[in-house]
């Protein structure tokens, strides 16, 4: 199997499968089997076929030609030993590579066998018939590294392996090419994985979830004018034809080899998410909520646009991959080894066109000069944050990152699957993933940003859920404040901590939401206050809910390795921030917020799980016709539950577990401690430094301490009912009124943004209405009157007065010449006769008065 | 009766004939009388066309004007001979402008006539040393397209083509013309004033 | 110079003029024939005349007895005379046909009456 053909024909076919599906249900959706059923079969077969799909080019064609190492020992020789027992702990350096399969991975690893590695690359190059370019690593330079690396105490790490090409270019206008090009590393495989299988049971799920639309459906959240509710043909087919679409955009996002590509399919999963969180488009709630969600994505993709083309005006390339030709030769670099080229030692230094676009942009510095590479490259130094912050723009956007999390909550109003989904693996996850993406482009200090937008994000949805009461909310800033944690991850420089976190929360987070769903669809509401007890109602949404509840607050044995798989991500995600707070302890915030955060984390999942599953019935009428979920949704859970315990575990006797997976794709040059250019002070720790015994061991009773303690809290407060909430309530209502005013952002947002927007609206309709109407009507009249005038004056008189007095004059002419015409023939020959005498005499007096002749 | 020119005597009797049955034609009223002053002037005409040397087409006025054109033209008197129609008389007033007319235009012509020089005639030496020549073969020859009398005069093959033809629909448009109507159209036709 | 045509014409060979002479005053004869016969045939008659007349003139300017530079012209005088010979038969079977027609439909050959085309 050659990855470079079979990877891009593979992910290729499981990214069209959805928008097969979506075209077929488009078409035909209204006459697939009865009321559209057959839409949700096509729709679920088409991304279970992506998800096998993916899965094979993962174990079929990824795994055996670039096996796992446990990378963090085997990059980093000087780390290799953390004095934690570490099961994962045979590295892949005694990996002796035996099939030519495995040069690649030798390669990786710095071994100095260039010809073999050649040898790969051309037999590669060989079978490819849609143009890939294998890249494995800059083999020439790789050599002089890879014997340098034992010696040397802070080598930098190599460009990861990856495969990418154009599948189709749509046109190119001298340096700017448009393409459907793919860039597939180990992230983008693990992703298609994830993204497929997740989506595979959110369409289970929602076979089940939405079996009210195969028949005429009655909104009762809707009443029609004359009182009734409304009632509308179902619309299943079309659930599931967004669906697709939904699927097919996140794969496009995924596998997208450039940045042009990248903001098409990141658009399209904007307009899924606006179809989908409008899908009862009759409640105002939910038009209004998908209104909010595109425009405030709006304003973050209005960022990326201009990060975009901040970088593409400086680099003159979309593309994230290097080009080679058949020879090995560079035609053309991405953007990726322009921003870190071998000879900077895969530091980040703005390339030289870039230096000369910052003396475009910025003063010139006082010498006047820069050079490329100079490390005083202070203007594109500049650029480059505006570029990442810009790029970042469109990640807290769709990443509902604090200032634009609002419209995620109210998206909520969409149907639960697609609240899984969305929330999950695919537009929050788009996010996260072009943050990860893009993360060799971050400079320390835009790193900084995404940091504590991160760390902002994450306390104060926090918050905000310990107060809310509809279940999906809590959810909904559950979900916000995770995504908060994987920003800051990544802002920490903990880029593995960052994705890794990404994907154990898809799992859990998806569980969560279709256990809620679950809920809902048993008890017909979305408001804790009315649940409660529901464990013996359903049990298998109770018990798989806790799964979910005790993955997402990191449960797990401290200072070991077995846990829920939210115990290994955020406990990476909490030592990288003792790391970084160690190293930078000005930005003693950073440290704390996630610890904080765990806290209330814990409390607030529990409150939820405790109202809506411990205790007695609150509304005994709903708790009598509570029943459980068919199994086409509780088998997505029990699934989802599994994944959800297990995705962070080691498969026992190999090394494959998603961390090691996803350092295999760790972006170029991120493997050294950095400084900040423009902020000098800034130190970006290495991540494999978090994992030292040093953070680890206060990182890890730190979290564990403060999810046991946000868990007891939970319990006391809402199982044991020692302390009364409503007590606390009473208690501390000013700050519970923060919490449940949502820190007024809605309301400053509305103060500050919406309303003068519509007052400034009013204006401009009032200076339309009065001013700009005024003028054209006066000017209409003005040219009214002034017509008139010219009518009466220029057409009456002159131009019909000609016109008709040429008229009359002809008529008069012909009635005189008439008498001329009597109709007898001798005055004929009579006139004849005389007129030729009459010529004669003529001719013969102008013969005699012309002189000369 | 020396020195007496004879072709000038000829023309001055031809001519004459000529000129006095056209003036005859002019002032004669009836009908059947002026059919027949014509064909005197008119075969007059063919002695002054022989007198000039153009013999064939002399012959040819004799028959086809005097034989054919003529006897079509008694055809129709006599078609048309009806007691009202064998003398019309026209207004004196017709007369007077007609007779002004006419001798401004003959005075008119005759000055012209003899204001070219060119036009006076020969000696009777350099008449008479003309060689007699005959026009029937040149003539047919013209009219084929073949000319021995000067062969640097183009033919006329093509105008002998076109008047064949003229001549065709001439004779078609002349029999549907001709041919007999039913008088019930007459009297509405005959209203128009 | 003083010239009267007639002078000595019996004793020299006549010139184009005379012929041009004659052929005047048939013309003139043709014309006021045409101008003042209300008869139909009347009118036919002098347009014979005037064609006539016109023939003449074609003989007499093509006769090489009657102009010493009439030797250039060859035949076609009397070419062209032919023609007119010819075309002035046709017109005379066209308006033949004509007054047959006119006499059919208004039992007249008066051409006062055929005055419709007025103005």
């Amino acid at each position: 199997m050659e990855p470079a053909s079979t990877l891009p024909t593979l992910l290729m076919w499981a990214w069209l499968l959805p928008l097969i599906s979506f075209v077929a249900i488009l078409f035909f959706g209204k006459h697939m089997g009865p009321h559209g059923k057959g839409a949700a079969y096509l729709a679920t077969v088409a991304i279970v076929g992506a998800g096998l799909l993916s899965f094979t080019a993962l174990f079929g064609v990824w795994l055996p030609n670039h096996p796992l190492a446990d990378a963090a020992h085997a990059s980093d020789p000087l780390h290799g030993n953390h004095g934690i027992p570490d099961d994962s702990h045979n590295g892949s350096h005694s990996d002796a590579p035996t099939s030519a399969g495995k040069h690649a991975h030798r390669a990786y690893h710095g071994a100095t066998d260039g010809g073999a590695l050649r040898n790969t690359q051309r037999d590669a190059q060989l079978a490819l018939n849609i143009q890939p370019v294998a890249l494995l690593a800059e083999h020439g330079s790789l050599a002089e590294h890879g014997s340098l690396n034992d010696s040397q105490a802070h080598a930098n790490n190599k460009t990861p392996p990856y495969y990418n090409g154009d599948f189709y270019t749509l046109a190119a206008f001298g340096p700017l090419k448009l393409s459907i090009g793919y860039y597939i590393d180990s992230l983008t495989v693990a992703m298609f994985c994830m993204v497929a299988l997740i989506a595979s049971c959110v369409h289970f799920y929602a076979i089940g979830y939405m079996h009210d639309e195969l028949h005429e459906f009655t909104d009762s959240e809707v009443t029609l004018a004359d009182g009734q509710p409304l009632k509308r043909p179902g619309r299943y087919h079309r659930f599931f034809q967004y669906l697709s679409l939904f699927c097919f955009s996140m794969f496009g996002i995924v596998i997208a080899g450039n940045m042009a590509m990248v903001f098409v399919f990141w658009e399209l999963v904007g307009i899924c998410s606006y179809f989908l969180i409008g899908f009862y488009i009759e409640r105002k709630t939910a038009s209004t909520a998908a209104n909010k969600a595109f425009i405030v994505n709006r304003v973050g993709d209005f960022g990326m646009l201009i990060g975009m083309m901040a970088l593409w005006s400086s680099l003159g390339t979309f593309s994230f991959g290097d080009t080679k030709d058949a020879d090995g030769k560079f035609t053309e670099r991405g953007i990726f080894s322009l921003l870190r080229t071998a000879e900077n030692d895969y530091h980040l230094k703005p390339a030289g066109d870039m230096a000369f676009e910052g003396h475009r942009i910025m003063p010139t510095d006082s010498d006047g000069e820069v050079q490329s590479g100079d490390s005083d490259n202070r203007a594109g130094q500049w650029l480059l944050l505006v570029a990442g912050v810009g790029i970042f723009c469109g990640c807290v956007g769709k990443s509902a990152q604090f200032p634009l999390h609002v419209w995620l909550p109210d998206a909520m109003e969409g149907p639960t699957p697609v609240s899984a989904l969305v929330h999950s693996a695919t537009m929050v996850a788009a996010g996260v993933y072009l943050a990860g993406r893009f993360f060799p482009v971050f400079s320390p200090e835009v790193l900084l940003v995404i940091a504590y937008t991160g760390c902002i994000t994450l306390v104060i949805a926090a918050t905000i859920a310990i107060t809310a009461t509809d279940i999906k909310r809590v959810l909904a800033y559950s979900t916000v404040s995770q995504l908060g944690y994987m920003m800051l991850a990544l802002g920490l420089g903990g880029w593995v901590a960052g994705m890794f976190h990404l994907f154990t929360h898809a799992f859990f987070k998806s569980l969560l939401f279709m256990c809620s769903g679950s809920v809902i669809h048993g008890v017909h509401t979305n408001d804790m206050t009315e649940m409660g007890g529901l464990r013996k109602k359903m049990p298998v949404t109770a018990y798989t809910m806790l799964v979910g509840c005790l993955a997402i607050i990191g449960a797990g044995i401290p200072l070991s390795t077995i846990g829920f798989s939210g115990y290994y991500s955020k406990d990476a995600i909490i030592e990288q921030a003792f790391s970084f707070a160690d190293l930078n302890p000005v930005h003693w915030p950073l440290k704390w917020a996630p610890v904080a955060g765990a806290l209330i984390t814990a409390f607030y999942m529990f409150r939820l799980w405790y109202m809506t599953f411990a205790g007695k019935p609150r509304n005994q009428h709903r708790y009598d016709h509570a029943h459980e979920s068919p199994r086409v949704m509780t088998l997505p859970l029990v699934v989802l539950a599994v994944f959800a315990l297990g995705i962070g575990w080691t498969v026992p006797g190999t090394s494959l577990k998603v961390t090691n997976l996803l350092e295999q794709s760790r972006p170029v040059g991120t493997l050294a401690t950095t400084h900040g250019e423009l902020l000098p002070s800034l130190v970006l720790p290495d991540e494999h430094r978090s994992h030292e015994w040093e953070f680890r061991k206060p990182a890890g009773i730190a979290a564990f301490a403060t999810a046991a303690l946000g868990l007891l809290l939970a319990t006391v407060v809402y199982l044991w009912r020692f302390l009364n909430p409503d007590e606390l309530k009473q208690r501390f209502r000013s700050i519970h009124a923060v919490f449940w005013n949502k820190w007024w952002f809605d309301e400053i947002y509305g103060a500050l943004i919406v309303a003068p927007g519509l007052l400034l609206a009013k204006w401009i309709t009032k200076f339309d209405l009065g001013i700009i109407d005024s003028i054209i009507h006066g000017t209409a009249a003005t040219c009214k009157g002034g017509a008139k005038v010219v009518d009466a004056v220029l057409d009456r008189t002159l131009v019909d007065g000609s016109a008709n007095g040429m008229a009359r004059g002809t008529w008069d002419l012909g009635l005189w010449l008439r008498k001329i015409q009597t109709g007898s023939l001798r005055q004929y020959v009579m006139l004849l006769v005389i007129s030729t005498v009459l010529l004669f005499a003529a001719a013969s007096y102008l013969q005699q008065i012309i002189p000369g002749q | 009766m020396e020195g007496i020119y004879w072709p000038s005597v000829f023309f001055l009797l031809f001519g004459g004939i000529a000129c006095a049955f056209a003036v005859a034609v002019l002032f004669s009223k009836n009908i059947v009388r002026m059919a027949f002053y014509l064909v005197i002037s008119l075969a007059a005409t063919a002695g002054l066309f022989f007198l000039a040397g153009a013999d064939f087409v002399g012959a040819m006025q004799l028959m086809i004007y005097v034989g054919g054109t003529l006897v079509l033209l008694v055809f129709g008197v006599m078609l048309t001979s009806q007691e009202r129609f064998v003398e019309m008389k026209s207004d004196a007033g017709d007369w007077v402008i007609g007779i002004f007319a006419g001798g401004a235009l003959l005075v008119v012509l005759i000055w012209a006539a003899f204001s070219i020089p060119a036009w006076q005639g020969m000696d009777a030496a350099e008449a008479n040393a003309v060689a007699v020549k005959k026009t029937v073969t040149p003539i047919a020859m013209g009219l084929l397209g073949f000319r021995v009398d000067a062969p640097d005069r183009s033919g006329y093959f093509f105008p002998f083509e076109i008047v064949s033809v003229h001549l065709l629909v001439v004779l078609v448009g002349a029999a549907y013309l001709a041919r007999a109507k039913r008088k019930t159209t007459s009297a509405n036709l005959a209203t128009g004033d | 110079m003083p010239y009267f045509p007639l002078a000595n014409i019996l004793t020299e060979p006549v010139g184009a003029a005379h012929y041009v002479v004659v052929g005047a005053i048939l013309f003139t004869c043709g014309v006021l024939c045409m101008a003042t016969k209300r008869n139909a045939l009347g009118i036919l008659m002098g347009i014979e005349l005037v064609l006539n007349g016109a023939n003449l003139n074609f003989i007499a300017f093509g006769s090489r007895y009657l102009r010493n530079d009439a030797n250039t012209l060859g035949l076609d005088g009397q070419l062209v005379a032919l023609f007119v010979i010819v075309l002035a038969a046709a017109e005379a079977a066209v308006a033949l046909a004509i007054v047959l027609n006119f006499y059919n439909n208004h039992d007249s050959i008066d051409v006062d009456r055929a005055d419709q085309l007025h103005g």
